[in-house]
């Protein structure tokens, strides 16, 4: 029977889920418990295109309505995922108006909400909310990001996608020099090496003295000066819990080749990255992985695939029948077939790593450069345990939003949500539903 | 027997000590052992549990078992706490506790929330700066009651993180000259002003845009192009005060982000240019330098011109000696310790950083040693916080230590600048002259008399009290911002929004520049800063239907606000303004103006209850609860209805409470609409933009108002306005609420300003030479500092041994 304690004692626990996340956002408890999987641990990869993704490059020819794909064929700029199509689900109709997302919405397009130039993020991204979400691995989340050679030498971190939180960009690795030392110092060679051993060593003395400074502080300090000791012992932790698994690692660590230390293009330097990234999830670094190629910005250079002309030029372009853009989406789709196979070829439970993964692929600014982000193009490759619907086309009514999709995932990774950094005022302009979008699900 | 304070100087402190208090005396917020069964259950007996009885309780809520606190009643216990320390409770018609009575309750609440929640992190919701006003006003600033005992005020010890402004304005300093402050110009960006955010409203560190000469493309392709970090600590809040020391730490995410930028910004220190662009793009000459083909967007699509403008210092002198010897290696190590710390390292830390760049370079050899050796000094504690942590100097009586020499220094430094002590404050320190309240004094008003000494901490308190400068981020819906007669044509909108908050600011430094009147003046001011867009801005919405703007007429003369370098090509960041007047009957102060409307609009359109919520805490002192977590918070949505027709559903009774001390507040400022133009109209009739002061403390401030701008007339003529004002700069340079031991600070500072005749000078040196500034207390079992006294002693003398 109930008494008044019971009832304070449940309204107490109630009001811890309802206050988990920023206020009126709808974000999920960051400190809620990781998902439970029935079919083995889950896995959220998000690669993001910029400049647009024009739906007709990749609708199938004929399909005005949804359907099945098992007798469609997949246009030109996305064929190479052909043999892939059983697991291929393309979604049309999903809008991004509220995250101005012309030339980019930056955190907005992960957002949900509006972004921009110099704008910085105004709640945590879906990436951030899904790696947490996620049973804990060695790196809660991984971002990526590919552009020009010189803007990836000058500037080998960026954060223009990610964000763990109002104000907290997350930032890519661009570099692959950098990252490739960041995972696998704890087994590299020569100068890559005797990096990670001298950076290894003043990090552990910087934590050293950080901890001596931070000996008979206030009480009332000691919490906070706790944390900031608490992310060197992360870092650290995480180069030395690499360094303990690195006999695992060595396994799928990527070759060091000329490509790293001398790149002829910048693609190079791309498909390092992919690698790089490709091990992280493989290996169990992390379940969760952003890759932006173009960096979020209305730039880009993909001189490799014989694409002279610059980023911005490319966005002024149609995308239909031109024959750069299908150079450039056919990458990105022998990029997801390289992370398809991957993940295929490592056996998880009774099937393959890939039976447990959701990758999704859109663009940070919608349907084209200019936009109104009235379409909001999206392809989901994976079912991730069973949980998504596959070898579809859907073609929604444009009046559901980018957030519907991310609540979608939120609850395929077991967070109980009914919207995603999307406020009730803000859903009744921008969402004409609530909850997730059914129509992704099985 | 009545304790009342003439003054807060020593001696009355020392007289007061004296005195002996009465045996019942009541010293607020003293540690008690009292139980529930000796203070809470009389309480609630008495005043309490008529109304929230076992049966049929008022808001259906029994206290008559509520016991004593524990993890599971506490949410019960704050809502008790709020409402008893608001005096919400008990009810005006019931008879009232006795004021320290309820002072003694909601104290013993505090404790016992404290205890009872230890393990998730302690209850330190009275420390939030929201609800700095729950101490009541008339403690501070009306008669002492009978019954109180108040003891020597002082802050406790410490640390402060810096704030990202402070941050990136200290990492600014590394890499870029700024132009030295020039009184004929005095708006435009000086060495020692904040670095300010950019076209979006980011704070950025900007690599080199002193130097550029050309670059490829438009603006978009120049903000790709340039070197540029971003703040990598995080802000605390959103509205209201932000730099408390114990709002915020470091975490993780950002100590490898600040260590990664180290090396960007120790390279850029060492090799200018060079490091981020080919020797080809430096030159004078910047046609010879030829772009081929598109690179817009690219590092190479970047001129710089050949002049050194950047700081050269000892890092470059290491970096570029041939050969690295001991004396090279400590000269980097003491300068970039003191640039980033602001005072110079004790002997072992300098031996201690001296090791970390040896054993660095011996590693990876010189240039990549160096680098990631220095990295390493961004990390330290007192580069990322700053302490106050009186570990030497002998306690009073009261258990109360004095900041001195670079603890004092840094302490005064920072109450105004971002950058460096000057070199008197450092001699100073040097010379042993500051240890006392003259020695502040004396510095204090010699850097308050110097406007070249920029003191971008003075803005941000204005920044942080008016809540002027969230325009540029409160996203709107597009058709409903064209509803206002602005245009919604891409980012054009949020970059007039970015440019009026720099306007808002520049007047407050024209404000400030006469130190007459100050909160007054910008309460009341007919004078604007504006841009030739502002023209719409300031215009009235002549006929909703067609959108048709009448603009208003700005003429004055130029002046220049203090925005950002190029950070976005040629194109924006203008610093030309004009000085205008606007008519009085349209508008009067800040509270009129286009940033300060806005930041307190939402999406699609005003937004009375923040608006009202500003004026009750920021102008009445009155202090609002926390929304309840089962209170569903929305107004319905009708397009149809006016602003005021729909907020009908905050007079419902539970609501009310609460409500009625924000809504008829802000409603009076529904003469604008909600990008900040002026209407007469709004859905086809005349609108109203009648409000009520209620309960305001002061009865001759209480009743109707026809609009915003009688309201604000009517408070920014009172003493309490000014009061309430004194609490915030109080609350903003001491870093923490007041308490009622901190009344004679207040009442010093606030009779400094009013015989000053509003001198914000006068505020400030009364506040910065206040005990609450000058002392700390190292709280009961706190232990000292137990493995490096060293540490922390002053360099100075340290490295004199050496």
């Amino acid at each position: 029977m109930l008494n008044r304690r019971s009832l304070l004692r449940g309204m107490t626990a109630g009001a811890a889920i309802a206050c988990g996340g920023p206020a009126n956002l709808g974000v999920p408890s960051l400190l809620a418990g990781a998902s439970d999987s029935s079919g083995g641990p889950k896995r959220v990869i998000f690669f993001l295109q910029n400049q647009g993704f024009d739906p007709a490059t990749c609708i199938p020819v004929g399909m005005s309505g949804s359907g099945s794909l098992a007798k469609a064929t997949l246009p030109e700029p996305i064929r190479p995922l052909e043999p892939f199509k059983e697991r291929l689900h393309i979604i049309s109709g999903l809008h991004g108006r509220h995250t101005s997302p012309s030339h980019s919405a930056f955190f907005g397009a992960l957002g949900g909400y509006r972004g921009g130039d110099g704008v910085p993020p105004s709640a945590a991204t879906i990436d951030d909310c899904v790696s947490r979400a996620l049973p804990e691995t060695l790196l809660p989340h991984l971002c990526i990001g590919m552009d020009s050679l010189e803007n990836m030498r000058t500037k080998p971190t960026l954060a223009t996608l990610s964000a763990s939180g109002a104000g907290q960009p997350i930032f890519m690795h661009s570099n692959p020099n950098h990252l490739h030392q960041m995972l696998y110092g704890g087994i590299a060679d020569g100068d890559i090496r005797r990096q990670h051993l001298a950076q290894s060593q003043v990090m552990d003395r910087v934590e050293q003295l950080a901890t001596t400074k931070g000996h008979g502080l206030p009480t009332a300090d000691q919490h906070r000066y706790g944390q900031y000791l608490q992310g060197f012992q992360e870092s650290n932790g995480l180069r030395q819990r690499l360094d303990a698994v690195a006999d695992r690692l060595r396994t799928f660590a990527p070759a060091v080749d000329e490509r790293y230390t001398q790149p002829q293009f910048e693609t190079d330097w791309h498909d390092c990255l992919l690698d790089l990234g490709i091990s992280a999830v493989t290996s169990g670094i992390t379940s969760t992985l952003t890759i932006g190629s173009g960096r979020g910005e209305i730039f880009g250079s993909w001189k490799g695939l014989g694409v002279t002309e610059q980023g911005h030029n490319l966005g002024h372009m149609e995308q239909p029948d031109n024959p750069i853009w299908v150079k450039i989406r056919q990458y990105n789709s022998r990029m997801l077939v390289r992370i398809m196979e991957a993940l295929e070829r490592i056996p998880e439970g009774s099937g393959t790593m890939m039976d447990h993964t959701l990758i999704v692929y859109t663009s940070n600014n919608a349907d084209k450069q200019h936009t109104s982000g009235a379409n909001w193009p999206v392809m989901l490759l994976g079912n991730c345990g069973g949980i998504f619907k596959t070898g579809h086309f859907t073609q929604l009514d444009g009046t559901r939003p980018i957030n519907a999709l991310y609540t979608s995932i939120l609850r395929a990774v077991g967070q109980n949500v009914d919207r995603f950094n999307l406020s009730e005022s803000m859903a009744k302009k921008f969402d004409s539903a609530s909850g997730p979008l059914r129509e992704v699900f099985v | 027997m009545m304790l009342r304070f003439l003054t807060a100087s020593g001696l009355a402190w020392a007289l007061v000590a004296g005195m002996a208090a009465p045996a019942s005396a009541y010293t607020p917020a003293e540690v008690t052992e009292a139980t529930y069964a000796e203070v809470a259950q009389p309480f609630l007996t008495q005043h309490c549990v008529d109304c929230h009885a076992a049966e049929d309780p008022a808001a259906g809520l029994s206290l008559v078992d509520l016991g004593a606190v524990d993890e599971v009643n506490a949410d019960v216990w704050k809502a008790v706490w709020a409402q008893v320390t608001l005096r919400q409770m008990p009810p005006p018609a019931v008879e009232a506790p006795e004021v320290v009575e309820r002072l003694r309750f909601s104290d013993w609440i505090v404790a016992q929330l404290q205890r009872a929640l230890k393990a998730e992190g302690g209850f330190r919701d009275h420390l939030d700066p929201s609800k700095g006003n729950f101490v009541d006003h008339d403690l501070l600033f009306g008669p002492l009651p009978d019954g109180l005992e108040l003891r020597p005020t002082s802050s406790p010890a410490r640390l402060w993180r810096v704030t990202r402004e402070e941050h990136l304005t200290r990492l600014n300093e590394l890499i870029n000259s700024e132009p030295a402050y020039d009184p004929s110009t005095p708006g435009l960006r000086s060495h020692g002003d904040a670095v300010p955010t950019n076209h979006g409203g980011e704070l950025k560190l900007y690599f080199g845009t002193d130097r550029i000469l050309k670059w490829q493309g438009g603006t978009v392709a120049y903000a790709t192009a340039v070197k540029s970090v971003p703040a990598i600590l995080s802000p605390p809040r959103d509205h209201g005060l932000k730099n408390y020391p114990d709002l915020v730490s470091v975490n993780g995410a950002e100590a490898t982000q600040i260590m990664s930028a180290a090396g960007d910004i120790l390279r850029y220190m060492a090799y200018g240019p060079l490091s981020i662009a080919t020797p080809e793009q430096i030159t004078d000459e910047p046609n010879s330098y030829v772009f081929e083909g598109d690179i817009r967007g690219l590092p190479t699509s970047i001129v710089y011109s050949t002049k050194v403008v950047r700081p050269l210092t000892p890092v470059c002198d290491l970096l570029e000696a041939e050969e690295v010897t001991e004396s090279h290696a400590r000269a980097a190590v003491d300068f970039l310790f003191e640039a980033l710390t602001f005072r110079p390292p004790s002997a072992r830390e300098s031996d201690d950083y001296l090791a970390v760049v040896l054993q660095a370079i011996d590693s990876l050899g010189k240039d990549q040693g160096v680098v990631l050796g220095l990295s390493a000094i961004f990390l330290d504690r007192d580069a990322l916080f700053r302490p106050e942590l009186v570990e030497q100097g002998v306690p009073d009586r009261y258990g109360r230590v004095m900041l001195q020499d670079w603890e004092l220094a840094l302490a005064v430094n920072h109450a105004l600048r971002y950058i460096q002590p000057d070199a008197l404050l450092r001699q100073a320190v040097q010379d042993g002259r500051m240890r006392s309240r003259e020695d502040v004094r004396r510095e204090v008003e010699r850097m308050l008399a110097d406007d070249a000494i920029r003191k971008p901490r003075v803005l941000q308190f204005f920044r942080d009290y008016f809540d002027y400068d969230h325009a540029c981020f409160i996203c709107k819906d597009n058709k409903a911002l064209a509803d206002t007669g602005v245009s919604n044509k891409g980012e054009a909108h949020y970059r007039a929004m970015f440019d009026a908050t720099a306007s808002t600011e520049r007047l407050i430094e024209e404000v400030l520049a006469s130190d007459r009147d100050v909160l007054r003046q910008l309460l009341t001011t007919d004078k604007v800063v504006v841009t030739p867009g502002d023209r719409v801005y300031y215009g009235r919405l002549s006929d909703a239907r067609s959108r048709e703007v009448e603009p208003a007429d700005l003429q004055g003369p130029t002046v220049y606000a203090r925005v950002s370098r190029p950070s976005f090509g040629s194109g924006s960041m203008k610093p030309e303004r004009r000085l205008a007047t606007v008519p009085a009957s349209e508008r009067l102060g800040i509270l009129t103006q286009p940033s300060w409307l806005v930041s307190h609009s939402d999406a699609m359109d005003n937004h009375a209850i923040r608006r009202g919520r500003w004026v009750r805490e920021r102008l009445l002192g009155g202090g609002i609860p926390d929304v309840p977590i089962t209170v569903n918070a929305m107004l319905p949505d009708e397009p149809s209805s006016t602003l005021r027709e729909r907020m009908r559903v905050t007079r419902e009774a539970s609501c009310w409470t609460c409500h009625r001390k924000m809504d008829p507040l802000g409603l009076p400022f529904e003469m604008y609409n909600h990008a900040g133009l002026l209407r007469t109209e709004e859905q086809g009739a005349p609108v109203d933009t009648s409000g009520e002061i209620l309960d305001s403390g002061d009865p001759s401030l209480d009743g109707p108002v026809e609009n915003a701008l009688e309201m604000i007339t009517r408070i920014a003529a009172s003493r309490r306005a000014e009061e309430v004002f004194v609490r915030y700069a109080f609350r903003f340079w001491m870093g923490r609420n007041e308490t009622v031991h901190d009344r004679p600070v207040l009442q010093d500072a606030h009779r400094a300003y009013a015989e000053s005749g509003g001198s914000m000078k006068a505020l400030l040196v009364s506040l910065l030479t206040s005990d609450a500034f000058l002392y700390r207390t190292r709280e009961a079992g706190d232990s000292t500092l137990e493995a490096d006294a060293a540490t922390l002693e002053a360099g100075g003398q340290a490295k004199e041994e050496r």
